[in-house]
């Protein structure tokens, strides 16, 4: 059992810069959360004072019920993974595992068994005599799962574990690590910057920025009804297109287009009525064969589809990118009616969602 | 065999002999104490002839020898361990040529008969000489018993692959 609870978590530095606001979250036992958000935006911080490297400015943090907010990193019972591994480059990968154990004056033959059992669910055994210097990337940062697995502890926290690997890598790590969580059941906090590990690996996503929480939900939740424009643009690959449009009667009328809204979202919009909103479309949700022009200034042939850039009408500004299934040779100047099939709406000013993306 | 022993010899698979290493280590240390005793001797002429040139090059030669087979013998190689037997009978022959020659014999220095070496510097080569090939003997056993066991654990695992 090992259930996390962060209340009203604050970082503020020294200098009075505050990383983290107000940060709140209840993990459960067994879940695989994942804290994703550009760089500098408080991710890794957090990650940082769960595991009590950083202090904590304010707020709480629970673990099963018991406050550990002033405990000490060594008696948080949590494990960590470090982006670099952190592995000790004179001592074979046995001893790199086995060392926490050893420190802790484990009896050897136990710290043996430990050991095994976690080089075995690696796939570490016949690198056991090597050293660091000898594995790959990836078997390096298997290591160093394979170090905090032996000691068993309650919170496994992940930063930014794939960023040295190369993508085929990456990858592949990723699903060990995906594997990893469903054998061992562990409660785990991941943090990364790449959005598609966050997709494949949560069960709950933390999408953060400039410090604040942005939205907390599963995967499809930050995918299909994000919270506001910036979980919108930052899920999501191509990133989401934005229109500046304004609320009709029926329909919503942008520079160089009109869109007609289904009674759902006439509803929700009504508020904004003879306002100006944002729309917003993934690339995904563009397809073709609809009212809309499109003119094309380049074309990516990705295989199964083709990503098409461009800009809508006459006006330049209005930047738009369609990830059309099939293959296409499109040239610049090229136009292509297209049609959004699925549709969101932000607040202008504010950049909250209005009525979480209907279906068109 | 009983569950803790076969762990016990598993473990050999992926750590070091590290009691027999550091036997042979200590061994240099002590042969470095030696030498140091008998070079603090201040006899005149007595030392100067071709066998402490002989000594020097040996010390050297024996640190060198000893520090190969503690790595050697911390990887649980077998043939280390005679290597580290024989650096220990020589240490133990060693007394007998520097050490009980000294003590034994005289010099004259401003017409005054002074033994080379006096008891207590004696007792002190002796001590160290001994100790130095205590420590390659013992280390030399341990290599060799655990070596051997490991050899016939692997044997075993293999058996059973």
């Amino acid at each position: 059992m090992a259930e996390l609870n962060i209340q009203h978590v604050d970082k503020i530095y020294d200098n009075n810069v505050q990383a983290v606001f107000d940060f709140n979250l209840d993990v459960k036992d067994g879940e695989l959360i994942v804290l994703v958000g550009p760089s500098g935006c408080g991710k890794s911080t957090t990650l940082r004072m769960i595991a009590g490297l950083e202090d904590i400015s304010a707020g709480h943090l629970f673990l099963d019920g018991r406050d550990i907010t002033q405990t000490p990193a060594k008696d948080r019972d949590m494990a960590m993974v470090f982006q670099n591994y952190a592995l000790y480059g004179h001592m074979t990968i046995y001893e790199n595992m086995a060392f926490s154990l050893t420190l802790r004056k484990e009896n050897p033959n136990v710290i043996h068994k430990k050991v095994l059992a976690a080089a075995e669910i690696l796939g570490l055994t016949s690198q056991l005599n090597k050293k660091p210097s000898q594995l790959s990337g990836g078997q390096r940062q298997r290591v160093a799962m394979g170090r905090s697995i032996v000691r068993n502890p309650k919170v496994f926290l992940f930063d930014e574990p794939l960023s040295n690997l190369d993508a085929k890598l990456r990858g592949a790590t990723r699903r060990e690590i995906l594997l990893l969580h469903k054998r061992l059941q562990a409660t785990m906090l991941y943090v990364t910057h790449d959005q598609t590990e966050a997709l494949t690996l949560a069960d709950r996503i933390v999408c953060m920025s400039m410090g604040h929480v942005q939205q907390v939900g599963t995967p499809l939740e930050l995918y299909d009804s994000p919270a506001n424009r910036f979980v919108a643009s930052f899920i999501g690959l191509p990133p989401m297109n934005f229109f500046d449009a304004t609320v009709r009667e029926g329909e919503l009328e942008g520079r160089g287009f009109r869109v007609k809204l289904t009674e759902e979202e006439n509803g929700a919009l009504l508020p904004y009525a003879g306002k100006e909103i944002e729309l917003g479309v993934r690339p995904e949700d563009v397809q073709g064969g609809g009212e809309i022009a499109m003119n094309v200034f380049s074309n990516e042939n990705l295989g199964m589809n083709t990503l098409v850039h461009g800009h809508i009408g006459e006006a330049a500004g209005n930047r738009i990118s369609a990830k059309l299934r099939g293959w296409y040779d499109y040239k610049e100047g090229d136009s292509v009616n297209v049609v959004f099939s699925r549709k969101h709406f932000f607040d202008k000013e504010t950049g909250e969602a209005i009525g979480r993306g209907k279906n068109a | 065999m009983n569950e803790e022993k076969t762990i016990r010899l598993d473990r050999m698979r992926y750590t070091k002999n590290t009691l027999a290493s550091g036997l042979a280590l200590l061994s240099i240390i002590f042969n470095v104490f030696f030498f140091i005793s008998i070079y603090e001797s201040n006899v005149g002429s007595w030392y100067y002839n071709i066998l402490i040139g002989a000594s020097i090059l040996y010390n050297l030669v024996f640190m060198l020898a000893a520090f190969l087979s503690s790595e050697g013998i911390k990887n649980y190689k077998i043939g280390y361990s005679y290597v580290m037997i024989v650096l220990g009978i020589i240490q133990v022959i060693r007394i007998f040529i520097y050490p009980m020659r000294a003590h034994t014999a005289t010099v004259t220095i401003q017409d005054q008969a002074v033994t080379v070496m006096e008891n207590r510097q004696f007792i002190f080569c002796v001590i160290w000489l001994l100790a130095s090939a205590a420590c390659l003997i013992v280390g030399a056993v341990v290599g060799m018993v655990r070596s051997r066991a490991l050899k016939a654990h692997i044997a075993t695992l293999d058996k059973a692959a």
